[in-house]
């Protein structure tokens, strides 16, 4: 099942359509098809947000993301996943990530997909540098995002 | 085509020849190579201050890597012309050399490999951080030229770091890696500082060496680096810091090995 399993870090815009046709072109066992898709927004710890700089670390965001994506096809009976980050400069309405699940059942493909974002978003080493009309600065971790990661455990784990 | 002859540059008569390369494949080739200038940390100051007096040096010796490469076959005598279609040259401050850092990317789609234009962005880029800086230092060494990474073409990916082991996957994904100098000396460890930690601390890497750590623990290394001064000690005193080796999250008490490539970052933002 591997192999219809697909990871991507990359500066280029990706097509929703396509990725999704990965999934599920030439396949009739799925039942269920969740896709997210994350957008850069003009607000957000300041009002005036003109674009974003993502900052990565490469080879251990691709590993970090296959991990990611690993533990997510062992907790849920999943047929197929997608999940490819943007980085680079980006403006707003610019889509930044995309994490597409697919399965037989819909539960599996929605949690699956919430698990790879709030899982992403805590482990995956990307930055967020935004650039506002008053200035620029890294994004601050949000404990929201930690929290939202942490309903996941299934007991207490600590890096 | 000979194949026979080990040095393909030589024909069958050991005459200099430039290789036929018109039956080979066009395929997209990356090459990577460094350099590094080692200078008084006084030098180093200047340019990192921009106080210098011949203006931004980093900037310069960027611009004349990017025009070096498009030179290469002009230079170089059996080397083909090439329709390079990006040159990335990124020249950062090493404090722990000290000195200027530089990295060369290239990359084109097409019939021959990319590792000389490479090499001769990083070596031009290096003379030219000589050429701007010897009225203050005479004394700067150009070292390590060398390719880090070549991907794409007959004989595949290839990777400086990767080339006497016989590499498994799961390794090979581990030297991925492409911007970072693989350490070469023994018991050298590197470290990497990203995002907000990278600017705060003003440098991308460290290169030390184990003999510096009487316990080699993440938190030793730690507690080393905040001596270092005020600043260090204010930006890595954040407890939210996380530490990697070998690109996986490791806790404070893993012991470091030679080898080992160390990283401190924020958390992370991403998503």
């Amino acid at each position: 099942m591997y192999s219809r399993n697909h990871v991507s870090v990359q500066s280029e815009v990706f097509d929703l359509n396509q990725e999704t046709q990965a999934l599920t072109q030439g396949r009739s066992d799925l039942g269920a098809l969740v896709t997210f898709t994350g957008y850069v927004r003009d607000f957000n710890e300041r009002p005036d947000v003109q674009a974003l700089t993502l900052e990565h670390y490469p080879g251990m965001t691709e590993q970090a993301l296959k991990a990611i994506l690993q533990e997510a096809e062992q907790r849920w009976a999943l047929k197929g996943t997608r999940i490819i980050h943007r980085i680079g400069r980006m403006e707003p309405s610019d889509p930044i990530v995309l994490v597409a699940t697919s399965s037989a059942h819909r539960q599996d493909a929605f949690d699956a997909c919430n698990f790879i974002m709030d899982y992403l978003k805590t482990r995956a080493p990307f930055w967020k540098k935004e650039h506002t009309l008053t200035g620029d600065y890294w994004v601050s971790a949000r404990t929201s995002d930690s929290q939202a990661a942490e309903r996941w455990l299934p007991r207490a784990e600590a890096y | 085509m000979n194949t026979a002859n080990p040095l393909s540059h030589l024909n069958t008569r050991g005459e200099a020849r430039m290789v036929d390369v018109s039956e080979k494949q066009i395929t997209s080739r990356t090459a990577t190579a460094c350099a590094s200038i080692k200078m008084q940390p006084t030098t180093l100051n200047l340019i990192i201050e921009g106080g210098h007096p011949k203006g931004d040096v980093l900037a310069t010796a960027r611009i004349a890597g990017i025009m070096a490469a498009k030179k290469t076959p002009e230079l170089i005598p059996l080397c083909h012309p090439l329709m390079l279609s990006k040159v990335e040259v990124d020249l950062t401050a090493d404090e722990s050399l000290p000195g200027i850092l530089i990295h060369a990317t290239c990359k084109l789609a097409g019939q021959t490999g990319v590792e000389m234009e490479a090499l001769t962005a990083a070596s031009v880029a290096a003379l030219t951080v000589y050429d701007m800086c010897k009225a203050v230092d005479k004394r700067m060494i150009i070292q390590g030229i060398r390719v880090l990474e070549k991907k794409g073409g007959k004989s595949g990916d290839w990777d400086f770091s990767n080339e006497e082991e016989n590499s498994t996957t799961t390794s090979k994904q581990a030297n991925q890696t492409a911007a970072m100098t693989p350490p070469t000396v023994e018991n050298q460890f590197s470290v990497h500082f990203f995002a907000e930690l990278r600017e705060q601390l003003g440098v991308d890497k460290l290169l030390l060496t184990l003999d510096d750590l009487p316990n080699p623990s993440l938190a030793d290394l730690l507690t080393q680096l905040r001596n270092r001064d005020t600043q260090w000690d204010k930006h890595l005193a954040n407890h939210n810091l996380l530490m990697a080796v070998n690109q996986q999250m490791v806790k404070p008490s893993y012991q470091i090995k030679a080898g080992d490539e160390v990283a401190f970052f924020p958390p992370v933002t991403g998503g």
